[in-house]
């Protein structure tokens, strides 16, 4: 550290420490410029958010666009780009208030009409954008009203409408640079964002530059953002030692005990992990059959799971939700960890002398892990597992494809709880690689998908997540933990549920 | 004049060294202090008396593993050596002293196979039948008979055109009983140096593509998938990766020792 006056230091950190909670030794004072070098295992295939898909990509579209809404660090909506809202017609027609005096990275305005093209462009067919199908079940048409108002007409009233706009769907684009770049603004895009992206080049890095005219006064602190391509944790946790990047992230509990003690390095653990669980076809034999899958999932124990595999510092999953989000209900309860029941219901199931199946292991260490701990597991009980290996880039279109059945799974938290349940377990779910169908959960996630009240919404995703836990068209393993590592240097770090990390309000100090 | 079989120690430590891993492979359950396939929650622990290896990061015993993995890394080698030589040595033999249309064609078929790196042809085999025991024996044997093929048919070549074959030949002997008789003795030095220096190579093919993800499927203990499984965590149990590296360089190095004493 260089030396800074211990007073003011001390009396700044006390006025920002509330805003810190949970940031150990975190560089506690806003200053402004330097760059940040971000460490990422990089897979982005666009920058252009109306076509965006790959995870990885957000990391640098947060940057360069800002979206209508944004989440808390607990999920919940807060204004962005619209300052505010408000629900008309019995829930069916939304108003946003625009943010005054915004103006895209090329100079145009951002308005209502602005607003209007963006999604009108990811709902047009011709245009094919992937968000189409998240949003033609809701939206029905966009009408500015007037340059800071503009109309969100639903077909139902929707509160999954706002978890969207916080994401993908929502990143405002400049319609003049869109239309005038063409594909070039795959790797040259215009936003309204904190930065302006200079220089992508595939495979090496993505550099971007502070926005000088960034509509939120003072921000952003950072001069440059450089976000390296990284090959692997192992590599990126040694890049962080030596100081070459200040970020590295998706780190398990494993990877940073190497950087856990050390001085000069934050570590960062995710608030809400990534949801495991263990899926097959339920719709045809052998996994049609509910004894078979109840003597699996008594036979699972998820605390070793979480022992083993996330040094303990995951949690155990009793259903899809995890502890912290508001549609968490204590009463969903999975099958508790009892082999001799899973025997004897393995024996009621029609397979007293055991029975042998094919595990789909992707070759990725922590589901690698996971299934080595199931074989052994559910060995002991007289369910012989073969591990299949997968190549982890043809895993998911296989799982998409229905060509392998029994597979472990992840996927993290959507900000409203219909975005995992609804893909995950209704029957017209598009992510429902299960074949799962219940009717009853149908027509509950069908319902709570329309309501406004959190209570009834509570009470509604309760039921639905209790008849799936007991259905078990999957078996419910465990939360993983993972961590962001940073050097102590970098200040401002908070994660929101969606894993993803924001970088926009980050500083640095010389260090 | 001396004789350079007998002069030769390279071959006594490496028939030293395969003795002494055969027998670890035999003996594996009574020489494993611990269950190569039970895991643990201490995980990643560095070697110490308990675990004189260290635990991986499944809390298994590393020295256990390591012990049975000389099974597989034994039972791939030797076997996928043995197949090489069944399908090579007779191919090698038949174009070497039947020469004409046959050799030619079987030339071009050695070559073919040839102009392909091994590890590259038993990357495509593996991922295209599916990696177990089995199939990889199969694979590296179908990988390796080529360049035994070509050694045997060119010692064979050299044989035939010999005073003795062309006595033998002249006096009406048939073909098969000039084989067997005449050539095989003549080939068998040969055979038996490559057969060793196949078994090394086998061993190392099959550690590649266990790094590869491409070997037998884990929980498995097996000398390829342990490195690899260890390469994540190298700043944290060492051992995990280079206690199974060790035995693989050690079982390749005894073999290639041997073999290449024939020579």
């Amino acid at each position: 550290m260089q030396s800074v006056p211990m007073g003011r230091r001390q009396a700044l950190a006390g006025l920002t420490g509330a805003l810190l909670a949970g940031g150990t030794a975190q560089a506690a004072t806003p200053t402004r410029g330097g760059t940040l070098n971000v460490g990422l295992d990089n897979d982005a295939k666009t920058y252009d958010p109306i076509f965006s898909v790959q995870f990885t990509e957000r990391h640098v579209l947060y940057l360069v666009f800002d979206t209508l809404v944004r989440y808390g660090p607990d999920f919940s909506i807060r204004p962005e780009l619209a300052t505010s809202w408000e629900t008309l017609s019995d829930g069916k027609c939304i108003v946003f208030t625009l943010q005054e005096d915004v103006t895209f990275q090329d100079g145009t305005k951002f308005d209502a009409a602005a607003v209007k093209w963006n999604i009108d462009q990811r709902m047009d067919k011709t245009v094919n954008s992937p968000q189409r199908q998240l949003l033609e079940p809701i939206v029905a048409s966009v009408d500015v009203i007037d340059p800071l108002h503009v109309a969100f007409n639903l077909i139902a009233p929707s509160p999954v409408l706002f978890s969207l706009l916080g994401e993908r769907p929502g990143f405002m684009v400049s319609p003049a640079a869109w239309k005038q770049r063409g594909p070039e603004f795959a790797s040259q895009p215009v936003g309204t964002g904190a930065f302006v992206l200079k220089q992508w080049t595939r495979g090496s890095q993505v550099v971007l530059e502070r926005n000088p005219t960034y509509w939120q006064a003072g921000l952003p602190y950072l001069d440059r953002i450089v976000v390296h391509d990284l090959a692997g944790s192992v590599i990126g946790v040694q890049r962080l030692l030596t100081g070459e990047v200040d970020y590295v992230g998706e780190l398990t509990p494993t990877d940073i005990r190497p950087i856990e003690s050390r001085a000069g390095i934050t570590l960062k653990p995710i608030k809400v992990g990534r949801w495991y669980f263990s899926q097959w076809h339920v719709d045809s034999a052998p996994f049609d059959n509910a004894k078979l899958r109840q003597a699996f999932a008594h036979a699972i124990d998820r605390d070793r799971l979480n022992e083993i595999t996330m040094r303990g510092q995951g949690s155990v999953s009793d259903g899809p939700t995890p502890k912290g989000l508001w549609w968490y209900d204590p009463t969903v309860k999975s099958a508790p960890y009892d082999p001799a029941h899973a025997k004897a219901l393995l024996a009621e199931a029609g397979y007293p002398n055991g029975f042998e199946y094919e595990l789909s292991t992707p070759q990725v260490t922590v589901f690698q892990q996971i299934n080595q701990l199931l074989q052994e597991q559910l060995g002991a009980v007289g369910i012989k597992l073969r591990l299949q290996p997968v190549a982890s880039s043809e895993w998911y279109a296989r799982v998409v494809a229905g060509t392998t059945n029994l597979t472990p799974t992840r996927w993290t938290q959507r900000a409203d709880p219909d975005g995992l349940l609804y893909i995950l377990f209704h029957s017209k779910g598009f992510a429902n690689t299960m074949k799962y169908k219940n009717d009853r959960v149908d027509s509950l996630l069908d319902q709570a998908r329309t309501i406004y009240d959190v209570p009834t919404r509570q009470r509604l995703y309760g039921e639905a997540q209790r008849l799936i836990v007991s259905d078990l068209p999957m078996v419910p393993l465990i939360f993983g933990a993972e961590y962001a590592a940073l050097r102590a240097t970098v200040g401002g770090f908070e994660w929101i549920p969606d894993e993803i990390p924001r970088f926009r309000e980050l500083w640095k100090t010389v260090g | 004049m001396m004789r350079p079989r007998v002069m030769r120690p390279g071959r006594w430590i490496g028939i030293a060294v395969i003795a002494g891993i055969a027998a670890i492979a035999v003996a594996a359950p009574v020489l494993a202090p611990r269950d190569p396939y039970r895991s643990g929650i201490d995980m990643l622990v560095l070697p110490s008396a308990t675990h004189f290896l260290g635990t991986d990061d499944l809390g298994r015993d590393v020295l256990s593993r390591v012990i049975y993995g000389a099974r597989a890394s034994l039972a791939i080698g030797l076997g996928a050596a043995l197949v090489a030589m069944l399908i090579g040595v007779p191919i090698g033999l038949l174009a070497g002293t039947l020469r004409g249309r046959i050799d030619v064609a079987l030339v071009a078929l050695i070559d073919l196979f040839i102009a392909l790196p091994g590890l590259v042809l038993a990357l495509i085999f593996t991922a295209m039948v599916g990696a177990n025991l089995r199939n990889l024996i199969l694979v590296l044997g179908v990988v390796m008979w080529p360049p035994i093929a070509r050694l045997v048919r060119g010692q064979a070549l050299a044989l035939r055109e010999t005073v003795f074959v062309e006595a033998a030949r002249a006096t009406g002997g048939t073909q098969l009983w000039i084989i067997r008789r005449h050539v095989w003795p003549g080939v068998l030095p040969v055979v038996a140096a490559q057969f060793s220096i196949s078994v090394s190579f086998a061993i190392f093919t099959s550690a590649s593509l266990s790094f590869l993800g491409l070997g037998i499927p884990p929980p498995a203990a097996d000398w390829g998938g342990m490195v690899r499984a260890g390469y994540d965590y190298l700043a944290i149990n060492p051992a995990m990766s280079l206690a199974p590296g060790a035995a693989v360089s050690l079982t390749v190095m005894g073999f290639y020792v041997i073999g290449a004493s024939f020579k």
